[in-house]
């Protein structure tokens, strides 16, 4: 027998099957299109005076008919603003160089510094292949490439996972691979060592630009140095658990060594006398190595109508920063179409011990220095709430906004004179929407 | 053949509703007879008093649909046909239907599926036995084969005298379909399994995203019992001739006959597993499937959907 156009013996028949049963036929033919899904998301975040995101993204994901899966993703960002360059606040204006080199930026008196000049786009490509076989183990291999102006990072990763138990138990390990390498603008700069500053000769001119003035023996690139790199080895070992009908968990240990270059080439910190003003601004350095562990507990809870995804992180490092995660999503189902999902999520971290919000004349200078927030001691919390909606076509679109705030603390440093005064510790508070587009 | 038409919904009585259930891990199962098969439901929930509902429901449907459409049974619809000797018969809408989609089958297969050819079983006997029918008792009933000849309107159907309709091919699978539809109108909110002896149909997604485990028949494994298939949603069935064969002189002659020359299809599969929407969907490519003889692997490969074949 030669069945006409064999292809479409299938899908003429789910017509008919459909007109069998008196349903329509528009539920079969969406069945039949499913092997390639896409989701489309934009995203933008913003902090308050600082920095702001925009970004896009396209994923794809090809189911075969082996259940083997194809997934490639591109992810396009632009990031703008100020961010704090890590100097403290002082009574007077401040004048910094931009890290070119080629120009300087001045700071009122008692605000937070910020170099202004953040601008940076970034491509990511993405992609995976998961391969079932033996009936009950999965393998799954990864590559990625990213981009931006100053910075480039390739990674590579495998994982295996194994069913057991009726396949109630998935056992998973991982390693991945990565290689990041960063050539900052104007040079890197060694570590500890002085900032050149130029003398602000003020912004009557012309234009009404600021103007600099530069040391007659200052020459640009001067105590820097070219690109640096460094190289991340993850593991990853799993076990994911169902409980019964309606809870699944899981735990997961992970361990992360990094080697390399983990400096900030555009942080610096403020070197101060016994009165708290600044005497010198220097470069900040960081240690070269990295040992992280990390502890993850998840647990899904499927009610009625809702579905309850709780998970808790511990990590900790030989940095000596510890950190606790908790996060958790509400998912409300409003009928067949509609859920909204709040989101509460907690985070606590400890300094690093070459933590420093800023360095004293007096004290020795210690090997490493850094007076970055985001490796001091900080809270932050964010409070979101998502809304989803699944359209007749079987498209589904979701919207959410989240507020995010992240408050550092003092981790026990005295603040000499005029420091006492001013707020060493701002907040950053931070607005995140995202729209989102499956189909 | 008007007493049939008289009761359209069929209600088997009470008595014949003997269902059993049993709860298993995340689940509950009924189980009942029908259609010469075992009937299992699987149903998601701890509530005792809901599966059992569900349960009956299955079983007064099924029950309802071997009645109207069992050749077997005298004051069938199908036996009120093959008795008109050529006389239009009134049939209802979901005869209309059923019919109508025998007649796609039809026009899809380019008549190799064909609902008029049961009438071959009158000389075929697929019971292990070694007796091929001789070609001039085929010949015989070749001339009484052929969908063409039947006229099929919304209101009626004529069938040549001497004719037979057997809707054994389509209706079991049409009885899950039409189950798991009832069922996702009482209970739109539980994933249940409909499965009446490996025609399957899941009426939604779990409620964790599991899948369901289902046993199909693997001829060649019969000593290791089921392959088991995973199943999220959807319809599975499968088309085989297991325990229906003619052994002769060393030929392995298989139920599943060509209605052209009369004869079993040359090399058809042990057994075809499909995955669709619909079971009925499923089924029927399963048993086009089965047709192709030696083609079925390429045939299903064309398709696009999951299946299972084993020689």
């Amino acid at each position: 027998m030669q069945l006409n156009n064999k292809a479409t013996v299938a899908s003429a028949l789910a017509g008919a099957a459909c007109a069998l049963l008196g349903t329509p036929a528009a539920q079969a033919e969406e069945g039949m299109l499913k092997d390639w899904q896409f989701d489309t998301a934009i995203l933008y975040y913003g902090e308050t005076d600082r920095v702001s995101l925009a970004e896009g993204v396209i994923n794809a994901t090809k189911t075969n008919d082996d259940d083997s899966i194809f997934n490639v993703k591109l992810v396009l960002d632009t990031l703008t603003g100020a961010s704090a360059n890590g100097a403290v606040a002082q009574p007077y204006a401040q004048t910094f160089s931009r890290p070119s080199g080629k120009d300087g930026y001045v700071v009122n008196a008692g605000e937070t510094p910020l170099d202004d000049t953040f601008r940076d786009t970034r491509v990511q490509v993405s992609g995976s292949w998961m391969q079932p076989f033996a009936d009950t183990w999965r393998a799954t291999g990864a590559v990625n490439v990213s981009t931006e102006y100053d910075y480039l990072s390739l990674g590579l990763s495998g994982l295996l996972e194994k069913d057991l138990f009726m396949r109630n138990t998935t056992l998973s390990a991982g390693l991945s691979f990565q290689f990041d390498s960063i050539n900052p603008v104007g040079g890197t700069p060694d570590a500890l060592t002085s900032m050149l500053v130029p003398t602000y000769l003020g912004d009557d001119n012309d234009e009404g630009e600021d103007e600099f003035e530069w040391d007659d023996d200052y020459e640009e690139g001067e105590n820097k140095t070219g690109s640096e790199s460094k190289t991340t080895t993850d593991l990853i070992l799993g076990v994911t658990q169902v409980i019964n009908r309606r809870m699944l968990m899981q735990f997961n240990y992970g361990l992360s060594v990094v080697d390399g270059f983990m400096t900030d080439p555009y942080k610096l910190l403020s070197v101060v006398d016994n009165a708290g003003m600044t005497q010198d601004i220097i470069y900040e350095g960081r240690p070269d190595s990295r040992t992280k562990q990390s502890f993850f507990w998840q647990t899904k809870y499927a009610l009625d109508n809702a579905v309850v995804d709780v998970s808790y992180r511990f990590a900790t490092d030989d940095w000596d920063i510890d950190s606790h995660t908790i996060d958790s999503r509400f998912r409300f189902n409003l009928g067949d179409n509609d859920y909204i999902q709040p989101h509460l999520r907690y985070y606590q971290q400890s300094a690093a011990e070459f933590y420093r919000p800023f360095l004293n004349q007096a004290d020795p200078l210690p090997m490493y220095a850094s007076a970055d927030y985001r490796v001091g001691e900080m809270t932050a919390y964010t409070l979101g709430l998502k809304y989803g909606h699944k359209m007749e076509n079987g498209h589904e679109w979701a919207v959410r906004a989240e507020y995010y705030q992240q408050d550092p603390k003092n981790a026990g440093f005295d603040e000499p004179g005029v420091l006492a005064d001013l707020d060493l510790y701002p907040s950053v508070k931070a607005v995140i929407l995202q729209f989102n587009y499956h189909f | 053949m008007a007493a049939n038409q008289a009761n359209p919904a069929g209600a088997a009585p009470k008595a014949e509703l003997a269902v059993t259930l049993q709860a298993r891990e995340g689940f509950m199962l009924g189980t009942f007879d029908a259609m010469a098969s075992p009937c299992e439901i699987l149903i998601e929930t701890d509530d005792k008093q809901l599966a059992r509902q569900i349960t009956q429901l299955a079983c007064s449907e099924a029950k309802r649909i071997e009645h109207k459409y069992s050749r077997y049974r005298a004051d069938s619809v199908i036996s009120a046909i093959n008795s008109s000797h050529g006389k239009p018969i009134p049939i209802d809408d979901e005869t209309f239907r059923l019919l109508s989609f025998a007649n796609t089958c039809y026009q899809l297969s380019e008549g190799m599926f064909d609902i008029t050819s049961g009438i071959l079983g009158k000389v075929w006997r697929f019971n292990g036995s070694d007796q091929l029918p001789s070609q001039s008792d085929i010949d015989a009933l070749l001339s009484l084969i052929g969908w063409q000849r039947v006229a099929l309107t919304a209101n009626t159907v004529t069938l040549p005298a001497g004719m037979q309709l057997d809707v054994g091919g389509i209706g079991k699978e049409y009885a899950v379909d039409r189950v798991a539809t009832l069922v996702s109108e009482q209970a739109p909110e539980v994933s249940v399994v409909v499965n009446f002896g490996g025609d399957i149909q899941v009426t939604r997604r779990r409620l964790n995203d599991q899948p369901w485990y289902i046993g199909i028949e693997n001829p060649l494994k019969t000593e290791q019992g089921e392959t088991l298939v995973k199943i999220f949603q959807g319809g599975l069935a499968t088309s085989g001739d297991a325990r229906r064969y003619l052994l002769h002189e060393g030929k392995r002659y298989s139920h599943i006959l060509n209605p052209e020359t009369g004869f079993p299809v040359e090399e058809p599969p042990r057994s075809v597993t499909v995955a669709a929407d619909s079971c009925t969907q499923a089924g029927l490519l399963a048993t086009l499937a089965m047709l192709q003889g030696a083609g079925a692997e390429d045939f299903l490969a064309s398709q696009g959907l999951t299946h299972w074949v084993y020689r």
